[in-house]
């Protein structure tokens, strides 16, 4: 998953001579948190709505007017996207700067910003449910061919995969979480256990049958 | 006395005899009624014809399914979910659906035209089959097509779902409808089939807080599922006035299902029926149909459809099972059945998390009469 397939258009965007009130008055229509400012077409800064009201609060030894223009407080110069980064790749630059969003260039042009929420809405899709599945969570041993193993077995069973996520569980196992086209995966997971795999969900139900 | 729609081609909407939705649940059950010395006199239905189905799935869905059903090659029968390990395909599918559908409808049209009060119907439920798609054991939805032709005649539907799993297709065909309520309460989809059902599923445009799920966590007791169930739908019921009740009578939520997590016993079953049956009668005029649905513990679901029958027809809820038929399906399934209608007491031993399990149900329908309740009023 790319940036280019997480960004929604058209951007909205201001110039760097607007007043910071019209600016919040932008955020408050549109009900967005993030704003990129162009020169003549170029991307100069990024303002957000903790910018603008860090910067009027009268709190502030030196409030802004509301007058004011958004290059007087703007980020410079702020780290962008390319429309060929994957998304993982953004979370991370997002989390190790803490700032909320990537405006996204292509030949220095302006065609988009990624924001915290749509890597929310990527991690969304690649883990939600968009379609009739059950979920299944198995511990696999950190080496080759243990999550061959496991969809193998799928396969041979017939089953879709819908979707599969797998993440490292201390030094040498890591969790596999899927979503599987059927809704017996009680059954599933107990053929499973019976090929040795450690199946943590769904449990075996503790009572007689 | 209350209707019993069905008609022995039910029994050909098989998927095999290693498939979970077996016809023998309904054969166990009709034999049992009979030695109990209540043999069932049914009202035969017709099967739904291919316009009752256009009511609620999409035309390419329905070709393939007929397609199918005659044998012919559909290369992409898998996007419609047939052809899956859960909906395999069998010669003359389509029509045992449209029995199924049938007999729905059926029950349906005898409320509607004040022939009937009370009507079980003795199958369908098939509440997961989507407007393009099977899912789940479900080709055609039968809840939905009764729903549509119930709103059309101009009654206010109310749908109740206690199936172990979302109601995810009937909520997704009647999901902006202004004359349906539907409720379902199901074990969390965080882990269980569809994975849907969650609270803030409140339905869109004119059904919007029309569509109420109420997720329990896995391995909710009675107890804590009376609690919320009490708690929401005579409120629900209250608000939205309904003409009619539809229940989706699965019983898979019981403690033995080899699908789910849920762990209610027959006791609770008998509970749950009685608390719906009087209902109906504060708020539908006593008008309510009941549908099967799922429920695939052999040792469990005769009994507690047998508990529901017994309770439609105001007959005393007896203690023993005749002693023949236990033996026989005994050994025919090869698994105990017990002796008693009832499950023994306790059927299974203490559960862990009993307290956090119905203070998390007791949040959750909290949360959802907060969230329905600012579209009320």
């Amino acid at each position: 998953m790319f940036v280019r397939d997480i960004i929604k258009g058209p951007v909205i965007a201001i110039a760097s001579e607007t007043t910071l009130e019209d600016a919040y008055r932008t955020m408050q229509e549109k009900r967005i948190r993030h704003l990129p400012i162009l020169e003549s077409g170029r991307l100069v800064g990024v303002v957000t709505d903790r910018d603008l009201r860090l910067a009027t609060s009268a709190l502030s030894p030196t409030p802004f007017p509301p007058g004011a223009r958004v290059a007087e407080v703007m980020s410079r110069s702020p780290r962008t996207a390319d429309p060929w980064d994957p998304v993982e790749e953004s979370a991370r630059t997002m989390r190790e700067l803490k700032i909320g969003c990537l405006p996204v260039l292509e030949d220095d042009r302006l065609i988009g910003i990624i924001t915290g929420i749509d890597l929310l809405d990527a991690l969304i899709q690649m883990t939600g449910v968009d379609k009739p599945t059950s979920r299944l969570e198995v511990r696999l041993s950190d080496r080759p061919g243990e999550l061959a193993r496991l969809t193998s077995f799928m396969s041979h069973r017939d089953l879709n995969i819908h979707s599969i996520l797998t993440y490292p569980e201390g030094k040498s196992v890591v969790r596999a979480v899927l979503r599987v086209n059927s809704i017996d995966n009680h059954s599933l997971a107990q053929a499973l256990r019976r090929d040795e795999f450690e199946v943590l969900w769904p449990p075996e139900k503790p009572c007689l049958r | 006395m209350p209707s019993v729609i069905y008609h022995p081609a039910y029994q050909t909407y098989a998927f095999g005899a290693e498939h979970p939705f077996s016809p023998l649940r309904i054969e166990m059950l009709l034999e049992l009624l009979g030695v109990l010395g209540h043999p069932v006199q049914t009202v035969a239905p017709e099967p739904a014809t291919r316009n009752d189905i256009l009511t609620v799935h999409d035309e390419e869905y329905v070709r393939r399914v007929e397609a199918l059903s005659v044998g012919e090659e559909v290369p992409d029968s898998e996007n419609f979910g047939l052809g899956t390990p859960d909906n395999p395909v069998f010669p003359g599918m389509d029509l045992a659906a449209r029995w199924l559908v049938g007999g729905t409808l059926h029950a349906a049209r005898l409320v509607c035209e004040n022939k009937e009060k009370r009507v079980l119907q003795l199958g369908g439920g098939l509440h997961h089959a989507r407007r393009k798609s099977a899912s789940g054991f479900c080709i055609y939805n039968d809840l939905a097509v009764a729903i549509r032709y119930l709103a059309q005649q101009g009654l206010w539907v109310a749908y109740l779902d206690i199936d172990v799993h979302h109601s995810d297709g009937v909520q997704e065909i009647l999901y902006n409808d202004e004359h349906v309520l539907t409720i379902s309460l199901h074990e969390s989809g965080q882990y269980l089939f569809p994975g849907t059902g969650e609270i803030h599923e409140l339905g869109t445009g004119g059904g919007r807080g029309l569509k109420l799920n109420l997720p329990l966590e896995p391995f909710t007791e009675g107890e804590s599922y009376l609690e919320v169930f009490e708690k929401i739908l005579p409120v629900a019921l209250q608000r939205f006035g309904p003409g009619v009740l539809l229940v989706q009578a699965g019983a898979d939520a019981h403690y033995s299902d080899p699908l789910a997590d849920l762990m209610l016993t027959t006791r609770d079953y008998e509970q749950i029926f009685r608390r719906i049956l009087e209902y109906a009668d504060l708020y539908t005029n006593g008008r309510v149909i009941f549908t099967l649905g799922g429920g695939y513990s052999l040792v469990a679901v005769p009994r507690v459809w047998a508990i529901l029958y017994l309770l439609i027809n105001n007959l005393p809820i007896v203690h023993d099972l005749p002693a023949d038929w236990v033996l026989k399906w005994s050994q025919r399934l090869g698994q105990k059945l017990p002796a008693t209608l009832h499950d023994p007491n306790p059927g299974y031993p203490d559960l862990p998390r009993r307290t956090e399990i119905s203070h998390h149900n007791r949040r959750e329908a909290d949360r959802l009469l907060e969230a329905t309740s600012r579209f009320w009023y």
